[in-house]
């Protein structure tokens, strides 16, 4: 395929009037009706952004300073942020369309599952929508208990799945859930990347595992050499389906359609949401056999979601599959992630001291510091150098950047620019400035 | 430097402070966590153990496995605990070191900022 661009035309230049006031307005009405807490580690750490202009790989603050998007809502943005062909899509939907009834049959369902199933691996051609990703790894967790009635679920230590009932059951986060419990029984985690434990957590009673094929916010953990193959035997060796979790990795990511690709392995079912949204409308799927449909066969309204796929989302993401085939985005993401790669391997020779490990694949690279404290550092320190980019979840030490795949090659040198800055800055330890209080200590006595 | 006389002044007001702060203990009636302090620039030590929200020990030396381990200056300490520092911003420049979870981390600032909301 012949790249076009993946290049909008994309705006390089602020286009409103910064308003500081504005801003503090928004985050004091958020901190009043949402969360007070949330917008004073926000504040705190200099992330204290209001998005305003959106644009290709960058977003302004509505005070007026500009980020290049590392965060991209954990790879949200993958065919950039308001890609006007995306934009015009999402227009003509409009005019025309709206989410529809979702128990009727639908066009843009239909058109958009026939292309989901001509892109996915292998075998995989039959699709279920969903909103987001949680909901469609419930989805994917039933389909696999539906079908094999069976009860366990098996997935990872530091895995993310979301945050709805089923997935939430598979995330392997304990802050995530004790608040919850109980939740669903049938669920284990096993540590990620060991073949053996995840042989000793497979029996007969075994439904499914769930993996990703790169761990986004256990830390960028990529799957080691053989490990997704092994786990692929080890399902079918006691019958249960392998569900790889690509909403993170998906859709160019990084540098194939899938990272399946990358491992050689075709899985049971995979799940894809966040960029086939196209950063403009919710949607998810759960792309799956003609073998495991049969179960949805006799049960075609078992499974219902009233936005699933909701026709101005399937248009919208119809044209998120096109823009990613037409401008050959994935090799463009496998070649901008070379040279990201390159540049961070440098970065972690001159700072030996603060990064421990540069980890990834494609345009999902994350940076192991060497304290956990360093990766919220990092998240303010960026930002002073025009970078958005949040740690991860589970690894706080971790620095996950994941720009859109439209980066160009002087946006991946002004991301390598800005953390050689900010890691100078972290050895030098700036941080923000501090504020003054009213003193409550006593003062010390003279001596 | 702070001496132990002055760090106990203000660990009684602010155990004083939380423990009265019925707002506070009802958000961290789930939390219950054995704090290590460590005074970087002098040999005090002293332990914290929260039961359930409420901070039912504040003892010189350690005792128990930690959940927390704090770092800092004795008079970061004093002035943390005083509520005359945002602990955010001495965490993010280095100057206070906390092993122990994001969550936990989390909620010894929102421990701050309950108890002092205008700070």
């Amino acid at each position: 395929m012949t790249r076009t661009t993946p290049s909008g035309p994309w705006q390089r230049e602020i286009d409103f009037t910064p308003d500081a006031a504005v801003k503090a307005a928004a985050l004091d009405e958020f901190a009043r009706f949402i969360n007070p807490q949330k917008v004073r580690v926000l504040r705190a750490a200099g992330l204290d952004v209001i998005e305003s202009q959106r644009s290709g790989a960058w977003v302004w603050d509505r005070d007026g300073r500009r980020f290049l998007d590392c965060f991209t809502s954990a790879g949200s943005f993958n065919v950039g942020r308001r890609n006007p062909r995306i934009v015009a899509a999402a227009k003509a939907a409009l005019d025309r369309l709206d989410h529809g009834n979702f128990l009727l049959a639908s066009k843009e369902k239909a058109d958009l599952a026939a292309r989901l199933a001509r892109v996915a691996p292998g075998d995989l051609s039959c699709v279920t929508f969903g909103t987001g990703g949680g909901e469609i790894n419930d989805f994917a967790i039933k389909l696999a208990r539906g079908s094999t009635r069976r009860p366990g679920i098996v997935s990872t230590i530091n895995g993310y799945h979301g945050h709805t009932g089923f997935a939430l059951s598979a995330t392997g986060r304990a802050a995530y859930k004790e608040p919850f419990e109980p939740l669903m029984p049938g669920f284990t985690q096993v540590p990620y990347g060991d073949v053996d434990a995840l042989n000793a957590a497979l029996d007969e009673t075994t439904a499914a595992v769930l993996l990703e094929p790169v761990q986004g916010e256990g830390g960028i953990v990529v799957a080691p050499p053989g490990y997704l193959a092994a786990a692929r035997a080890a399902c079918d060796r006691v019958g249960a389906l392998l569900i790889l979790d690509e909403i993170q990795t998906g859709l160019g990511r990084t540098g194939a359609w899938w990272a399946s690709e990358h491992f050689g392995v075709v899985p049971d079912v995979m799940t894809t949401a966040k960029s086939l949204g196209g950063s403009i409308v919710p949607i998810s799927a759960a792309v799956y056999t003609e073998e495991l449909r049969e179960f949805l066969i006799p049960n075609p309204f078992i499974h219902l979601s009233t936005f699933g796929g909701s026709d101005v989302a399937c248009a919208v993401a119809l044209e998120v599959l096109d823009v990613i085939e037409e401008t050959g985005l994935v090799a463009h993401a496998a070649a901008m992630g070379e040279r990201l790669f390159a540049g961070l391997y440098r970065l972690a020779g001159d700072y030996p001291d603060l990064v421990s490990e540069v980890r990834g694949l494609g345009l999902m690279a994350g940076i192991q510091y060497a304290e956990d404290a360093m990766g919220p550092r990092m998240s303010f320190l960026l930002a002073r150098h025009g970078v958005l980019a949040i740690y991860s979840g589970n690894q706080p030490a971790v620095m996950r950047l994941m720009p859109s795949l439209v980066v160009e090659p002087d946006e991946v040198d002004f991301l390598l620019e800005a953390l050689a800055g900010a890691l100078g800055d972290l050895r030098a330890g700036v941080g923000p400035d501090e504020t003054p209080r009213t003193r409550r200590r006593p003062a010390r006595p003279a001596v | 430097m702070a001496d132990w006389t002055e760090l106990s002044e203000a660990l009684a007001d602010y155990t004083q402070t939380c423990n009265a702060n019925e707002r506070l203990r009802k958000m961290q009636r789930d939390w219950s966590r054995v704090l290590h302090f460590i005074c970087s620039d002098s040999d005090v030590r002293f332990t914290m153990q929260v039961d359930h929200g409420e901070i039912v020990a504040v003892e010189p030396g350690h005792a128990g496995s930690p959940d927390i381990i704090v770092t800092t200056t004795s008079e970061t300490f004093c002035d943390m605990f005083w509520g005359d520092l945002n602990p955010v911003q001495k965490y993010l420049r280095g100057e206070i070191v906390v092993k122990g979870t994001q969550e936990d981390v989390m909620r010894l600032d929102a421990i701050s900022y309950v108890i002092w909301p205008d700070a």
